[in-house]
């Protein structure tokens, strides 16, 4: 399922979630983000119900992507059980987001 | 300077690959298409401009609509790798000339050229271009880059071959530690060149054919140019009066008439050639032999050919 992350939602989502979560920070004016966001709609319905899928916004979301220290977007992050396992700097084709999911799910 | 590598020289090959494009496309009609495409990737990623840092990337259009720094990245356009091994041993130098020139050049002169002109082709694609260097050591091997900073480099690197060495200099050819050693340093798939007289010790054949073959692992392609001056070389065209023989890598001495021993150089060549054409063949490494006095269509043809299947 994908999801929309706020602040407000992203510790109950992703963080305590028993699932690998992928989380893609975007912003709307971003260029690349807009290659990347499809990929990541796709990577929902392909793995349904196995992983959660969900994006945030680094304009209306400066507490989480502080956290993390985001400062290239798009960055898309694994994180499973509460911790950060993998990340993915600017827009790489499909194939590389599949491994990364494959690799840690 | 002297031997400085005259860039306008291999100019006027730019048309050359659309020239060879048409001849390739009915040539390789029918081959497999390649499962690995170039992909190029533009504009990968907005990176947060950080104070100091150079501003030509920052996305200004941007800043203006939404009062945001940020600068743009870029991933490296690159489609296809090169790496272009060289061999510097003595042998190289033959034949031994005061001044050699495009026109009259020798092996390494020749192959400093093709090297160049095969590092302005892929400047030209936007592909990425490494050399490596060696005789009895590798002396130089760096990776593929496409950066013009990096080209630059690669220019420099071959201008310093182009200074003549002593005769006295005697390096040996030691291509199968060479070609062992480069092909454990190039981990990405890449069209590999070997431009080499190919004189090994050849009571090592079995050695340098195994050499041959670990290149092809990573699905390397290799084209491998054999240089030769082939009057001298393979037909043993000389003159019927006594000569004197010198073997450049070891200094060794013979003396002899041409035509006692012509015979016999020529079956003892003739049986290296064809058994390195047969083994390249089973490895599917592309054999060409290189004239250095056939000018460079020679090479740059097959080039292109491969790199067209490659893609």
């Amino acid at each position: 399922m994908f999801e929309t992350l706020t602040d407000a939602t992203f510790e109950e989502k992703v963080l305590k979630s028993d699932k690998l979560a992928v989380v893609d920070f975007s912003a709307e004016w971003c260029g690349p983000c807009r290659v990347v966001g499809p990929i990541i709609h796709d990577l929902a319905s392909e793995y349904e119900g196995r992983i959660v899928v969900g994006e945030i916004d680094v304009d209306e979301n400066p507490d989480v992507t502080a956290k993390y220290r985001v400062r290239n977007i798009p960055t898309v992050l694994f994180i499973k059980n509460g911790e950060v396992v993998d990340k993915q700097v600017g827009s790489v084709p499909k194939s590389v987001y599949k491994s990364l999911v494959e690799k840690h799910i | 300077m002297a031997f400085e590598i005259d860039q306008s020289s291999f100019r006027q090959f730019g048309s050359l690959e659309i020239i060879a494009k048409q001849v390739v496309e009915g040539f390789i009609t029918g081959l497999h298409k390649s499962p690995f495409h170039g992909f190029s990737v533009e504009f990968a990623e907005h990176r947060q401009y950080n104070t100091g840092e150079s501003v030509k990337n920052i996305d200004w259009k941007l800043f203006g609509r939404t009062d945001r720094l940020y600068t743009k990245r870029f991933e490296e356009e690159t489609n296809l790798r090169c790496q272009i091994i060289l061999d510097n041993s003595s042998s190289m130098y033959y034949p031994v000339l005061e001044k050699p020139s495009l026109e009259h050049p020798n092996k390494i002169t020749f192959s400093i050229y093709v090297a160049a002109a095969l590092i302005n082709l892929l400047r030209k694609q936007r592909d990425a271009a490494g050399i490596s260097i060696f005789s009895d050591t590798i002396e130089l091997h760096t990776q593929a880059k496409s950066s013009s900073v990096h080209n630059k480099y690669l220019y420099t690197e071959l201008e310093r071959l182009l200074h003549p060495i002593s005769p006295d200099v005697r390096k040996k050819t030691a291509a199968v530690d060479a070609l062992h050693q480069v092909a454990e340093r190039i981990h990405k798939r890449s069209l590999v060149i070997v431009l080499s007289d190919m004189f090994e010790n050849i009571a090592n054949n079995e050695d340098l054919f195994s050499a041959l073959q670990h290149l092809r692992h990573n699905r390397h392609e290799v084209v491998l140019f054999h240089v030769v001056d082939k009057g001298k070389e393979l037909d043993f065209d000389f003159d019927n009066r006594p000569y004197r023989f010198i073997d450049l890598e070891s200094g060794e001495e013979l003396k002899a008439f041409p035509a006692k021993v012509r015979e016999q150089y020529l079956a003892t060549i003739e049986k290296y050639r064809s058994e390195l054409k047969l083994r390249c063949g089973q490895y599917h490494i592309d054999f060409v032999e290189a004239d250095i006095n056939a000018g460079f269509q020679q090479v740059l043809l097959p080039y292109l050919v491969k790199r067209e299947r490659m893609m």
